[in-house]
């Protein structure tokens, strides 16, 4: 029987193709991480979330 | 700016109080963990096809932990390994070379673990079937082995020695469990543990936090609270356990990506089983923006991501008879000032062990 793949693992996938928004996304996050608040890097996440979906979808 | 941190949405509270040094008789009273789900999780775990392939931590740690036993030379008839898992330690024992001076000495060995599909997991192995001693497996969970004659009859002073490799994190009253190897003991017998602590997962922990933060404002608990290398001797001290030794060692394992390192915690049985978690799991955005964190963060140049896992050792023997003392404060012939004057400021030299001055 062949193994399901998992959500995460599909999720790590994804997120691994969309390696230059997770970096950007990463690096807005690391570049103060002692002040972090909600939606403080909403915009590069909604790019990293964009580019995920449409990886998912392929 | 305000603080913006503050704890996301709990299905339940955790119900703690302060941990006291007193001697009081009433037993302190500490819920961190879930030992119900955490069965659960060991039993689902020990079911998977996949539970074998996860063996190489808690098996690195079981045949680190039996080295430590070859250094004690007197013969150990009945050892207790508490909280085994799948017998990793009579594993060890029973299929490393360089334990293997260790089989004569061994008459018996007593496996303990709360969840008896991974205790039974390997019964049918080659190493299990053909062990010189024999090896006994009794489910009983470790949090109440003294409280539970049906399933564990043994009375105190049995064991000759007592193991105990990487379940200690998840007790939630460790000072109670510590006290009660420490009963069955045999006067003058080593406990010999390993356990994950301090810094241990603190990417993964670290990550999550980052991500929970920004996407949703809060934090909930997805890592364990865990000792520290500090608190073990204290907890050691507390439970009766004389000549302590207390050391650490960092595993570093490298991971593809969280997911797979989430995965393998899985397979393991250790997945979250901390009373106060967020029921439902982590929400698809905030694993995507974890991910990203924890690649940016804590990445290898390779792409992989590393995890650390820090292993507290701890020994400790069972008052007894004939076991060597520090001396009387007060009985030192030589003075700890002038023997330091004689090292200089930079200290690289060490004289004597502070004993004989009983100056500490």
């Amino acid at each position: 029987m062949p193994e399901r793949i998992r959500p995460v693992q599909k999720l790590a996938e994804a997120v691994a193709k969309c390696s230059v928004e997770a970096a950007e996304y990463g690096k807005c996050i690391c570049a103060d991480y002692n002040n972090v608040y909600q939606n403080k890097c909403a915009a590069s996440f909604e790019k990293l979330r964009a580019c995920v979906m449409s990886q998912k979808k392929k | 700016m305000a603080p913006r941190l503050h704890l996301l949405r709990t299905t339940r509270l955790l119900n703690r109080s302060y941990a006291t040094a007193s001697s009081s008789s009433t037993p302190p009273h500490f819920r961190v963990f879930d030992r119900r789900i955490k069965e659960a999780q060991r039993t689902r775990a020990a079911l998977s096809p996949h539970s074998r392939t996860v063996d190489y931590l808690r098996d690195t740690i079981a045949s680190r932990l039996a080295e430590r036993l070859l250094l004690i030379t007197r013969p150990l008839p009945h050892i207790l390994d508490l909280g085994s898992g799948a017998c990793h330690i009579a594993k060890s024992i029973l299929t490393d070379p360089t334990l293997s001076e260790l089989i004569p000495r061994i008459n018996k060995l007593t496996c303990t673990d709360a969840s008896s599909t991974l205790l039974h997991r390997d019964d049918t192995e080659p190493w299990a079937q053909s062990s010189p001693f024999e090896l006994e497996r009794l489910c009983v969970d470790e949090e109440s082995i003294l409280s539970d004659p049906t399933n564990f009859p043994y009375p105190a002073d049995t064991f000759s020695a007592a193991l105990s490799a990487s379940s200690l994190h998840w007790i939630n009253d460790l000072p109670s469990v510590l006290a009660s190897v420490n009963t069955l003991l045999r006067p003058d017998s080593p406990f010999l543990g390993a356990m994950v602590g301090g810094d241990t997962l603190f990417e993964l922990r670290t990550s999550l936090q980052l991500a929970e933060l920004e996407r949703r404002g809060g934090v909930s608990p997805h890592v364990s609270p865990m000792a520290d290398t500090r608190d073990v001797g204290g907890l050691m001290d507390k439970a009766g356990f004389q000549l302590l030794t207390v050391d650490v060692e960092d595993f570093v394992v490298d991971y593809p990506d969280m997911a797979r390192l989430c995965m393998d915690l899985g397979w393991m049985g250790e997945g979250n089983a901390v009373l106060g978690r967020e029921m439902g799991g982590i929400g698809r955005d905030v694993w995507m923006a974890a991910e990203a964190i924890y690649k940016e963060l804590h990445g290898n140049e390779d792409g992989t991501v590393p995890a650390t896992f820090r292993i507290i050792y701890m020994i400790g023997w069972k008052k007894g008879a004939g076991q060597p003392q520090p001396l009387q404060r007060g009985t030192g012939q030589v003075s700890l000032k002038e023997a330091l004057a004689n090292v200089g400021p930079s200290g690289g030299k060490k004289e004597g062990n502070g004993e004989k001055d009983g100056n500490s």
